[in-house]
């Protein structure tokens, strides 16, 4: 039902946008932007001849300004474009433009969703073999359909990628963002700035005053292009600061960046280990480091290099105070009060309050350098000890405890004096050891089939049976396994849906067993190999048949 | 060649229990203890022809103590060695001579007594051990060194070496040295085990009189060469425990999770460490059954 674009779900009912006047393949007509997908029809035409949803379209394109034509392309992943030209004269640019970006919020949204899940499928597919295997064996050879397939395995990843979508990590700023900018030279005399959403991101979470001044002029005094613009001429975001009066909209900016920095500079580092103010250039002697400044912030002694150097300095230290308020703000928002890492957020000098921690922080930095948890003594927990009462039983091993054969001491006593006499003459006689009959009688008994080598018969199978014979084997019971675990799962059949499923899969399972089982046993059998390898397979097969049968038995009896 | 980076150790542990063998000779005449020394020469004889690196070890154990018949202390190096008439390579007729002075000097010394007449393997399995132990740090770097056990077991089991027994099992596997069993008499569930769990070959010989031709054929092949040949197949072990009251064994049993006693049958107090268990309540069976119904 998807793919017939006339047969409107009352979600796609949800119109977005019309526009009038929109020709496509030199037809009049009118473009309408739903929910889920954008569609065309002719001028006086009830239908659409034209429909694609967002998650089909890869991108869009515009043709440039200027051209006499104004036109929008929609390219889809499968390769195909469609082309809208909007002819409406006096307001087409509007038109195109405005369903330029209600396409640009939207295709993000859908474009993620069909990616995710190919991509997910694909790298399931490239770690596990196994399931590649299985794959190939089940879907490629047409036993069962893709989504079959898929419809457990992904059920079970989809969870997990929910699970993970709610923790999901900020992505961090870099702290080169506004360098990442790199104009170029336009050719004449101008400068080309490419700005990025996320380089807009960046800039807002670092700088909230520019995101307020943002929000204040844009769309009312002026467009996101003339902000940008204004912005990037202003001297706020230049180098040298100096203030050009007050008809720059960032002068505000500038003083409040400059609050916050003092603000910064009083509430001082809150680690109690650090000591800032001793950092400090120092000389050992003439000719080893700089020589001695008097540090006195007297800005009437500074040169005007050495105020110009100290603005910069100030500005780098701001900016990255900044950035890394903007990471720490969002850990804020989401952990729990009680994080010793907010020390640091009081960095920035617009963030909230949090400087719950003043005297315990130092006694728990200086415990936490001193005391390794491991090394503690044991907390001193009671033990029994084991009290065995009759430990010689370990001893004893599975021989049981019978006696041995009794022999009297009368029987001790000729035994030994008969091997004492025997060995008092004793001497090798090597070349009469053991008599020809008895030597052959032994050979027969350790050769193939005698009476000590019976119990090698079983080892042999794996050495009969060739290695590519096996794998195949391995396949199909892997294969089939798959099947019949779809096949069993179904029962006990409660809902219409389940039924259909067992007879679908029971006709799955005769399709593998013609496709695949048969020619693999005449294949064996070609081979000469007697070894019934595909017993036990046919033998599943059947008592999954078997219940079929029961199964459709006694549906037939219920519905008579 | 590569032959000379290997040395090859073989030691003979031979049960010389000599009741059995006394019995024995009552018993069968044609089989006796001269017999059986005369096969081992035989295997020992080959074995040291085999390669010019390959050491030999015979130890016998006589009730609880073991003996080593060769290398013997006896012999002393530039003692005068008596040549032998048949023109045989020295080494072997050096070997034989002594091999037999030994035994003989053993038996003379032997005494009468009542008791303590298992013959306990364990106890020359382990001087094996640490002869090869011996022999191995007297090896040359780089020089490979195979070792492996032969045990010649005559008289039965005795249930006093068990847990020696195993410990001496596990040494041997931890050193890759293999023990072998070849079996005269009765069966022997711990040299089964043994053989299973270092690798070797356990053989229970159907005719005495054909001792030197199992000999040869079956346990003077080493570990390598006898992955190229067909040799009887190995045994199906009994690894059932023993239960703790009765020495019965048993596949399913009770063990106390306390002192990892195994009981034959159920008892409130373990016997060994004195746990008291609860009773399995028999109500809690019942509800089970319940609830198995309503899901079907």
């Amino acid at each position: 039902s998807e793919s017939d674009p006339n047969l409107i779900s009352s979600e796609s009912y949800l119109v977005l946008l019309v526009v009038k006047r929109v020709r496509q393949r030199k037809q009049d007509g009118t473009l309408y932007l739903m929910a889920e997908r954008i569609a065309w029809g002719p001028e006086g035409k009830d239908r659409f001849t034209v429909s694609h949803l967002y998650a089909d379209i890869r991108c869009q394109k515009i043709s440039p300004d200027g051209k006499a034509k104004i036109q929008l392309q929609l390219v889809l992943h499968t390769g195909e474009s469609t082309t809208f030209h909007f002819a409406n004269e006096s307001t087409a640019l509007k038109d195109r433009d405005a369903t330029k970006e209600l396409l640009q919020q939207l295709l993000p949204k859908f474009k993620k969703k069909a990616n995710k899940e190919l991509e997910e499928k694909n790298r399931m597919l490239q770690e596990d073999p196994v399931l590649f295997q299985l794959y190939k064996d089940l879907v490629v050879s047409q036993v069962i359909s893709a989504e079959e397939f898929w419809a457990n395995r992904l059920s079970l990843s989809s969870v997990e990628h929910s699970i993970s979508n709610n923790n999901k990590q900020e992505v961090g700023i870099s702290a080169a963002f506004l360098a990442d900018i790199r104009p170029q030279t336009d050719g004449c005399n101008g400068l080309r700035y490419n700005l990025t959403t996320d380089i807009i991101e960046s800039i807002f979470r670092t700088y909230p005053t520019v995101k307020q001044k943002y929000s204040e002029n844009v769309p009312h005094n002026m467009t996101e292009k003339e902000f940008w613009t204004r912005f990037f001429q202003s001297h706020y975001f230049h180098r040298d600061r100096i203030s050009t009066g007050l008809q720059d909209i960032f002068s505000e900016c500038a003083k409040q960046d400059e609050k916050g920095l003092k603000s910064m500079v009083t509430q001082g580092v809150k680690n109690p280990m650090v000591d800032l103010l001793s950092l400090e250039d120092k000389t050992l002697d003439e000719g080893y480091g700089t020589a001695t400044v008097p540090t006195t912030s007297n800005s009437s002694n500074k040169s005007l290099r050495e105020n110009s150097n100290s603005a910069i300095i100030k500005r780098f230290n701001h900016h990255s105070a900044m950035v890394l308020a903007a990471g720490l703000l969002c850990v804020i928002f989401r952990d729990a009060p009680s994080d010793q890492a907010s020390e640091t957020s009081s960095t920035d000098g617009n963030s909230r309050d949090s400087d719950f921690f003043q005297p315990p922080l130092k006694k728990v930095k200086l415990q936490e350098a001193i005391e390794y948890d491991d090394l503690q003594g044991d907390s001193g927990r009671k033990t029994i000890s084991l009290n065995l009462k009759k430990s010689d039983r370990y001893s004893h091993g599975p021989t049981p405890l019978q006696s041995q054969h009794y022999t009297t001491s009368q029987d001790i006593i000729t035994s030994i004096s008969i091997i004492q006499h025997e060995m008092r003459s004793y001497k090798p006689r090597l070349t009469q050891v053991m008599s020809s009959s008895a030597a052959s009688s032994a050979i027969i008994a350790l050769s193939p089939g005698g009476v000590l080598m019976q119990g090698g018969a079983q080892q042999t199978i794996n050495q009969l049976v060739p290695t590519d014979v096996q794998s195949e084997l391995k396949h199909l019971y892997m294969a089939a396994g798959e099947l019949l675990r779809h096949f069993w799962s179904c029962f006990p059949v409660s809902t219409p849906f389940l039924e259909e499923k067992v007879v679908k899969m029971k006709s799955n399972l005769e399709k593998f067993q013609v496709t695949k089982l048969r020619p693999f046993q005449e294949k064996i059998q070609r081979q000469y190999l007697s070894t019934n390898l595909t017993g036990h397979l046919e033998e599943m097969l059947q008592a999954a048949y078997n219940k079929f049968q029961a199964w459709q038995t006694r549906r037939m009896m219920r519905k008579t | 060649m590569f032959a000379d980076d290997e040395i090859n150790i073989l030691v003979i542990v031979l049960d010389v229990n000599p009741i059995w063998w006394g019995q024995q000779a009552q018993r069968e005449p044609q089989f006796t203890l001269s017999t059986c020394l005369d096969s081992l020469m035989v295997l020992a004889n080959a074995h040291l022809v085999m390669s010019r690196t390959n050491k030999l070890a015979v130890i016998a154990n006589l009730y609880q103590k073991s003996h080593f018949l060769y290398p013997s202390k006896q012999w002393k190096s530039g003692d005068e060695i008596s040549t032998s008439s048949d023109g045989k390579y020295e080494l072997l007729s050096v070997t034989n001579d002594l091999f037999a002075e030994e035994i003989r000097n053993l038996m003379d010394r032997t005494e009468v007594s009542g008791s303590h007449t298992d013959s306990l393997l364990a106890v020359s399995i382990a001087k094996a051990l640490c002869c090869i132990l011996n022999l191995w740090f007297m090896q040359i770097a780089g020089q490979d060194v195979k070792s492996r056990i032969l045990v010649i077991k005559a008289a039965e089991d005795s249930t006093l070496q068990y847990m020696n027994f195993m410990n001496v099992i596990f040494a041997a596997q931890k050193k890759n040295i293999l023990i072998d069993a070849c079996v005269l008499d009765a069966d022997s569930g711990l040299l089964q085990q043994a053989c299973d769990i270092t690798g070797g070959l356990y053989l229970k010989i159907p005719q005495k009189i054909a001792l030197a031709q199992y000999l040869l054929w079956v346990f003077l092949p080493d570990a390598e060469q006898r992955s190229q040949l067909l040799l009887p197949p190995p045994v199906h072990v009994d690894y059932r425990a023993a239960c703790f009251c009765h020495r019965n064994l048993i596949e399913i049993g009770y063990v106390c999770s306390v002192c990892l006693s195994i009981f034959c049958n159920f008892s409130p107090i373990c016997t060994t460490c004195e746990t008291a268990f609860k009773m399995p309540l028999p109500q809690m069976a019942k509800t089970k059954k319940k609830k198995v119904k309503t899901a079907n």
